[in-house]
């Protein structure tokens, strides 16, 4: 390699180095959306677990003093003697400093551990909530499936004959079913049809699995796996399946009076196809998006349907948690959760764009 | 409490009759005696009801309807009097002001009509006038039975639970009381916090949602971001987790602490809507005559918003019951009997579920929820067609 006649040495060099390279790499990775959302996502979850962090400590009461508590009623104790029993038990202690916890909270954090249960045995707070979260995400996701499917399907029958008796009936129900609240189903369920009516008797459908029934894939267990699911799952249908035949119904009227449709009939293609192909599928996209963002709030589940029907989900754990006043815990739920709901944002936001193709060739 | 009272008293009674009297004096100086008396009663109504915030709204309601029928209508070309259309540029303050209320009483009636003819809407109307109705006059006629009545444990029985009769028409609770004494007396509180919360948190939107999109650049981002931000976190564990904080030794925080939580999705909702209004004609022509901020806001954009807004005011009120009644349910509030919430929580508590005699303990009350959640729905229908200003146009 000789020496090149034109250059001079205190110019930049014209072909692109690294660094412009990396500049421009890295130009183009912010201006991804999938990188700039990511950023966003864990931003918002940062600033969520700060400030739930304080909140959470701000609560009267910790977790030490709700557990002296708890032995000088139950066990008569004095408060000095309960109070040497609660510090053997738990290895938390409520004088260190804010920021001192906070760090080491977040220090933790960043290596995905999210830390050890304060009040129940030292568990890993991971290891809780692996426990409950199948629970709720079976009880509510089926609540959930269910209902969207009832929803889409009647919703798109009431708009197809629409002004109808059917249409009618069906639009009556699915105000009232969205008018009233879940827990009023619930109580409805069990005083009605289980106390006043002895439909069922309440205690076979209550808690969570028969205790005597081993845990496994044999069919009593599944059995009555189903069996107490079942209520819940019929309470979380009946509030929420109004909600998506009210927006599936209306969103479909707006599509058939879409001019494709009418071109499509002018075509003269079959009306199972028009229906299918052409309504449907446009009618559902707005409803996607929806129905990715309901999944987010899965896990939140409902703290009250499953404290009625005593179902051991993680709304009803959180609920229990924060009445032991156990920080990490209720901090490794809160973030679990927000975790969930900023995902399936941008899942919504992902999904649009692939299943509506006017999107995608509008942003390019 | 908050600002606002539900409770019959003498004193509102007077103050309504007086404010009364003031549309009944200007339907005698118009020749339109019957809305006169029609607004004195009202008045008188609203007064007994609500006190003087009540007294006062309905005078105005009432006196803006009575002048309206003092002015021509369209229904009546050809009377000698003013048109509330009609422009003088060399009318009097006051007469400015009749002409601004007879515009008012105008709307209010074309309002009433609408509110009348959709059927559902009116159905709930009537649904919550009966609750609000219940929980101000109830009251008066029902005294409140707050005593332990061990004598009125029947024979055989083990509890104090009893199923309705017809002495008590809802049965009794735990203690003996009578249930239907509570429905009258508890519901009062549920539904004014509830409506609280629902008027703040739709304020709150409505403002920071307008001001967003009107401003926009920095504040529009971070406002937006704080939106974002709150509705990421679940809703009600949240809730919870603040409720156990602050102790409510008033009801009214919890109506604010509501509202602080869900303001986010009506206001970003509001911003959409007011960034493409702003790029509307008429807006952009109001600009242009540079007509200010304020007018602009309020003449242009804000109409067309009213029937998104009210709409949603009422789901936020609904939602805000719902969390109300969650966490009393939950035992997370100070417990304040009588009260709709309390009784299930009690209820509850104390074995209600499991005992076929006590199920009215629980049972009134959530029906009582379900009934005036369902009017709220329906009322919204009734509420789109009164402040939807092309619906409204046609009459």
């Amino acid at each position: 390699m000789g020496a090149i006649p034109f250059r001079r040495t205190d110019q930049p060099v014209s072909q692109p180095s690294l660094w412009s390279l990396s500049k421009r790499l890295l130009r183009a990775v912010y201006r991804s959306y999938i990188f700039r959302v990511t950023v966003q996502g864990i931003l918002t979850l940062w600033v969520v677990t700060t400030c739930t962090f304080y909140m959470i400590r701000k609560m009267p009461n910790n977790p030490i003093e709700v557990k002296i508590d708890e032995f000088q009623t139950k066990q008569n104790l004095t408060y000095e003697e309960a109070r040497s029993k609660v510090a053997g038990l738990f290895d938390y202690d409520p004088d260190a400093p804010f920021i001192e916890q906070y760090t080491d909270y977040m220090g933790n954090l960043v290596q995905g551990d999210l830390g050890r249960s304060i009040t129940t045995g030292r568990t890993p707070v991971s290891q809780q909530i692996a426990k409950y979260l199948p629970w709720t995400l079976f009880a509510v996701g089926l609540g959930l499936l269910i209902s969207f499917v009832i929803g889409m399907i009647a919703g798109a029958a009431m708009a197809y004959w629409r002004g109808t008796v059917f249409d009618n009936v069906m639009t009556a129900f699915a105000s009232i079913s969205y008018g009233i609240p879940d827990f009023v189903i619930a109580f409805m369920i069990l005083l009605i049809g289980g106390i006043q009516l002895e439909l069922f008797q309440v205690g076979d459908y209550i808690g969570s699995v028969d205790p005597e029934i081993k845990a496994g894939f044999n069919p009593e267990y599944i059995r009555s796996l189903l069996q107490h699911v079942l209520l819940p799952v019929t309470t979380y249908v009946l509030a929420s399946v109004g909600g998506w035949m009210l927006t599936m119904k209306s969103s479909t009227i707006s599509t058939l009076g879409e001019d494709y449709i009418t071109v499509a009939h002018a075509r003269g293609l079959s009306q199972r196809r028009i229906l299918f192909g052409y309504v449907g599928r446009n009618a559902m996209l707005p409803l996607m998006t929806r129905l990715a963002i309901s999944v987010g709030f899965v896990l939140s589940g409902s703290i009250i349907i499953e404290y009625i029907f005593i179902y051991p989900g993680l709304g009803k754990y959180l609920f229990e948690m924060t009445g032991k006043r156990d920080y990490t815990t209720i901090q490794g739920i809160f973030l679990v959760t927000s975790a969930a709901v900023v995902i399936s944002n941008i899942l919504a936001d992902l999904l649009y764009g692939v299943l509506d193709p006017r999107v995608r060739v509008g942003s390019k | 409490m908050g600002f606002l009272i539900a409770v019959a008293t003498i004193p509102g009674l007077i103050i309504g009759i007086l404010c009364g009297f003031v549309p009944l004096g200007i339907g005698l100086r118009y020749q339109q005696l019957k809305w006169g008396i029609v607004g004195l009663a009202l008045c008188g109504l609203a007064g007994f009801s609500f006190g003087l915030i009540g007294g006062f709204i309905m005078l105005v309601l009432t006196t803006a309807v009575v002048i309206s029928y003092a002015f021509v209508d369209r229904e009546d070309p050809f009377t000698s009097r003013a048109s509330i259309e009609a422009v003088n540029f060399e009318e009097s303050q006051l007469e400015f002001l009749m002409r601004q209320m007879a515009a008012l009483g105008r709307t209010i009636r074309q309002s009433v009509r609408a509110l009348i003819r959709n059927k559902a809407g009116f159905l709930g109307f009537i649904g919550i006038l009966f609750f609000v109705g219940i929980s101000v006059f109830g009251p008066l006629f029902i005294e409140y039975d707050g005593d332990t009545h061990v004598e009125r444990l029947q024979p055989g029985a083990r509890t104090l639970f009893q199923k309705p009769s017809s002495e008590f028409i809802l049965g009794l609770d735990w203690k003996g009381r009578d249930i239907f004494s509570h429905m009258v007396h508890g519901g009062q509180n549920l539904i004014i916090t509830s409506i609280e919360a629902g008027l703040i948190a739709t304020l709150v939107a409505v403002v920071v949602g307008a001001m967003a999109a009107m401003i926009g650049g920095v504040v529009d981002q971070i406002l937006s971001a704080i939106a974002n931000f709150i509705l990421t976190i679940p809703q009600f564990p949240l809730l919870l987790v603040l409720a156990s904080i602050l102790s409510f030794s008033n009801r009214f925080y919890l109506a604010f602490l509501f509202a602080a939580l869900s303001w986010p999705a009506l206001m970003r909702a509001v911003r959409a809507q007011v960034l493409s209004l702003r790029e509307r004609d008429y807006v952009q022509a109001a600009v242009a005559l540079d007509l200010g901020l304020p007018h602009i806001i309020i003449r242009e954009v804000l109409p067309n918003l009213m029937s998104y807004i009210v709409v949603n005011m009422i789901f936020s009120i609904r939602s805000a019951m719902y969390y109300i009644v969650g966490l009393v349910f939950l035992g997370l509030v100070p417990l304040e009997e009588p009260d709709w919430g309390v009784m299930i929580y009690v209820g509850r508590q104390q074995g209600a579920i499991f005992n076929s005699d006590g199920a009215s303990m629980i049972l009134s009350p959530v029906v009582a929820i379900a009934l005036f959640q369902l009017s709220l729905i329906l009322f919204t229908r009734s509420l789109e067609e009164v402040f939807n200003p092309r619906l409204r146009s046609g009459l």
